[in-house]
């Protein structure tokens, strides 16, 4: 009895090994299929299927973390199935542009674009924005800070809430560190703990905080507010503010695409990065995701300012890529 | 390399051609399993050896590192030593007391085993948003570990004649001194096995830890990954986590008994040696109570709440496909863990040798690597074989990898126990080593190959991110569905998945805490023989 379920059970095995190995394999030479490593959420707006009866392309998508999908890249090298990389966000692009894996984007490859969007050596670009900004109980803030600065003023006390561990807060820091020095940042963060700052775990739980009464103040990127109402299924008592124009506190971060060296397919990898730069699409990522269009004068998302007039302050993406500096100011300081 | 051990002597009366035969053909088969499972570590020394000797030392003696090796070595002794003395009181009262339902009652005590971790740990810190912490850590581990010391427990008690109980009774030992000078004694192998994999469990953990804010080892590695993308200062630190998991490998080895062997002849029953005061029962039954409202109602109950709050329609083609899909690979895994563990077992029934030891060591130490190390160290080997990368069958190999230790810690356990007297007596009563195998070995393995199988079919199903990194793009496991919901927090829709991921793996969990059939069997075939 006990023999012939080890036997069923190595019959199944050989027929497995068998059904892989045959599974994956791609040497055709005509472009009939494009593999997409992306660090964009599924359930995030990404006109996949559209490019594909525009084209009859067949895209394949590889979804993951955008720094574990980085490491991946990194290791597989020149091997790379992967025939563009989509990262969430800027630091993960320069980890894979530092190692020399992306092919360099021909000029007419997002013109549209502003160059501040753009790796300055044209290895990736800019598909979407989303900006730091402060969730805010309307009933208890009146008077709107001017300046990330301004929350270590006393009448903030205990009521401000932030995600020190959180990849988007540190890109925060990084930016501030390169704005100010780093000197200037430990600085601002001392005073913020000796204000009473209060440490969430993730963006949302700022914003649910809020809502419930906990805080009245954090800071969050722009689409929170949008997305815990959305998982609430409810209005909720937080609104989004700006800092003032400029302001480091309304730094911008951008998702971004490069095309692989590796790959043997750079017209239609090219054609994919146009195709999410034209504006209809850049218009559908602002409605359908609550993003930012990087087009100079694209509509922002309901109810939020413009980019330009968020007036984001100056900072070079591609130094986002080092967040270990930030990190151990942060350990120094013990926010994290 | 086989050809440098000593051979040791086999204890079977065998023509010496054969003997040489079989030999020569498990030491082959047991030198491709190791180099197999030493894959992860090579590609460690390779990426470590990237770094310089000066910054090897600077990143090992910087006070961070050294901050998160106690907070990993506090957390995985805590964890141990709880489970330790609760787990096995746990199963001893499960064992020894005489309680209603017995058999229904081991069910909810093993079942958070079909929880993955970090669906575990969600479902807390959904109902309290504070907890965080070394504290916090340690209570999560303690109670998602648990089944593994209950388990291995049990089955070591299984194997204690009842008359043997009896008597010490009848000579008056009071309960504790029968559990020290009788018991203990007897379980020892399988209570040190249970505390392996626990250990190991948690070193290698990283969802839990993550979720709690614990800076652990594998946050560490991930932190690096995260912030630096530095594969090589991720490998030392890795390295290290190794020889950590390296001290309870040695610590098991000298715990264990030498001297235990099986008993072959029909056990006697523990029935009327079982204690029946209503004190002891009463305690039993609140502690079973106490731990299952604590691990599987609590996470059952914010499960089905974010289940029935969820807006947003089910997609049932693809809650079936992704149900398929992991069932298919997680067996996939098991079977093969099946296969290559059983020639290093035939290795451990001749004798213990270098070559079994030094096998086996290597393949407990990789068990406590985290899941990113195992995937991208395939990664990076199996990018360079397009037709392998990327396919199912990598990706049941990196479960191998992961978690063949499991399914070798259960089988040695119960083989090293069987006398040689046993195999000495069949082989004078004329039988072959495949007859002897098929009528004497198997029978009293397979209850714990079954146990091995299960579990690595069992944490195959809830394993993460070496599956984010090795599955054929576009394949999506349940796993994977509650990662990309939670990842943007969408916990209600992540909800479903997480449910049938849940239920699924209820299945063989219930298999695994009835082992009284399989014992039965064990019996029944003795008799005939």
């Amino acid at each position: 009895m006990k023999k012939k379920v080890l036997f069923v059970l190595s019959l199944g095995l050989i027929a497995g090994v068998l059904s892989g190995c045959s599974s994956n394999d791609d040497q055709a030479q005509d472009v009939s299929e494009i593999t997409i490593y992306s660090g964009r959420s599924e359930e995030y707006f990404t006109p996949f299927t559209e490019w594909e009866e525009k084209t009859g392309i067949k895209v394949n998508i590889r979804y993951g973390d955008s720094a574990e999908l980085a490491a991946q890249i990194l290791e597989e090298g020149t091997n790379s199935p992967a025939d563009l990389f989509l990262s969430q966000d800027a630091g993960s692009l320069g980890a894979i542009s530092q190692a020399g894996l992306f092919a360099t984007l021909p000029d007419d490859i997002g013109v549209d674009i502003p160059s501040k969007f753009i790796a300055e050596d044209r290895s990736w670009i800019g598909v979407t924005g989303r900006t730091r900004v402060f969730a805010y109980n309307p009933v208890k803030v009146s008077v709107l800070p001017q300046s990330v600065t301004n929350l270590t003023q006393a009448k903030y006390r205990n009521q401000v809430g932030i995600a020190p561990s959180n990849a988007s807060f540190q890109a925060f820091i990084s930016g501030l560190i390169n704005a100010k020095g780093e000197a200037a940042a430990q600085k601002w963060l001392n005073d913020m703990k000796a204000n009473g700052v209060k440490i969430y775990p993730k963006n949302s739980a700022i914003v649910e905080a809020i809502d419930k009464g906990e805080i009245s103040i954090g800071l969050v990127n722009h689409y929170y507010v949008w997305e815990v109402t959305e998982s609430l299924g409810r209005e909720i008592n937080a609104k989004i503010g700006f800092f003032a124009p400029g302001d480091i506190g309304n730094m911008v971060n951008v998702s971004g695409i490069g095309s692989l060296a590796s790959s043997a397919k750079q017209s239609a990898a090219q054609d994919f990065i146009n195709f999410l730069t034209t504006a209809a699409v850049q218009k559908e990522f602002v409605s359908q995701s609550f993003e930012y269009s990087l087009l100079p004068d694209a509509i922002p998302p309901v109810g939020l300012l413009t980019l330009e007039a968020v007036g984001a302050p100056a900072v070079d993406l591609a130094s986002l890529k080092d967040v270990q500096r930030t990190q151990d100011l942060l350990v120094k300081v013990g926010l994290l | 390399m086989p050809s440098t051990i000593p051979l040791p002597e086999l204890g079977l009366a065998l023509s010496p051609n054969s003997r040489g035969y079989a030999k020569k053909l498990i030491y082959a088969a047991v030198g491709i399993v190791t180099a197999f499972s030493l894959i992860p570590l090579i590609y460690l020394l390779i990426r470590a050896g990237e770094k310089s000797v000066t910054e090897i030392l600077t990143l090992l003696l910087r006070e961070k590192t050294l901050t998160v090796i106690v907070t990993t070595a506090t957390l995985v002794f805590a964890v141990t030593l709880i489970n330790l003395i609760v787990g096995v009181a746990m199963a001893c009262g499960l064992h020894f007391v005489r309680l209603p339902v017995r058999r229904f009652l081991i069910i909810p005590v093993v079942l958070p085993l079909a929880i993955p971790s970090y669906v575990f740990t969600y479902t807390w810190i959904a109902l309290v948003p504070s907890l965080s912490g070394l504290l916090a850590g340690i209570f999560i581990l303690s109670l998602t570990t648990m089944p593994y010391l209950v388990l291995a427990t049990m089955a070591g008690l299984r194997r204690i004649d009842g008359a043997q109980i009896e008597m010490a009774q009848s000579l008056g030992l009071s309960k504790a001194a029968i559990f020290f000078r009788v018991v203990l004694p007897q379980i020892r192998g399988h209570v040190s096995a249970g505390a392996l994999l626990t250990g190991l469990y948690i070193i290698s953990d990283f969802g839990a830890v993550y979720l709690l804010k614990v800076e652990t080892l594998t946050v560490l590695i991930q932190n690096i990954y995260r912030s630096s993308y530095d594969r090589g200062a991720a490998a030392v630190i890795s390295i290290l986590l190794i020889l950590l998991s390296l001290f309870f490998v040695f610590a098991d080895e000298k715990f264990r008994s030498k001297n235990e062997h099986e008993r072959v002849v029909r056990l006697n029953p523990i029935k009327s040696a079982l204690i029946r005061k209503k004190s002891f029962i009463a305690a039993v039954i609140s502690a079973i109570a106490i731990y299952s409202f604590l691990s599987v109602a609590i996470p059952l109950y914010v499960l089905f709440s974010r289940f029935y709050a969820n807006r947003v329609s089910i997609e049932w083609s693809n809650l079936a496909s992704a149900s398929t899909s992991t069932i298919l690979v997680s067996a996939m895994g098991a079977g093969l863990a099946l296969l290559l563990s059983i020639p290093l077992g035939f290795l451990v029934i001749e004798r213990e040798s270098l070559l079994s030891k030094t096998s086996q060591r290597i393949m407990l130490a990789s068990h406590a690597l985290p899941g990113v190390i195992i995937g991208l160290a395939l990664v990076s080997l199996g990018s360079k074989i397009s037709f392998l990368y990327q396919t199912t069958f990598l990706l049941a190999i990196a479960y191998v990898l992961l978690f063949l230790a499991k399914s070798i810690a259960t089988i040695r356990t119960s083989l090293t126990r069987i006398p040689t007297g046993v195999k000495e007596v069949a082989a004078t009563l004329g039988m072959n080593q495949w007859a002897m195998l098929r009528k004497v070995i198997f029978p009293i393995a397979a209850p714990s190959i079954g146990l091995g199988t299960i579990l690595v079919f069992l944490t195959a199903m809830k394993e993460l991110p070496a599956t984010l990194m090795l599955r054929p793009t576009g394949f999506d496991t349940l796993a994977t569905h509650v990662w990309s919901s939670a990842a943007i927090n969408r916990f209600n829709e992540a909800a479903p998945y997480a449910l049938t991921l849940v239920i699924i793996a209820a299945v063989p969990t219930f298999f695994i805490s009835r082992p009284d059939k399989a014992d039965r069997a064990f019996i029944n075939d003795e008799m005939r023989s």
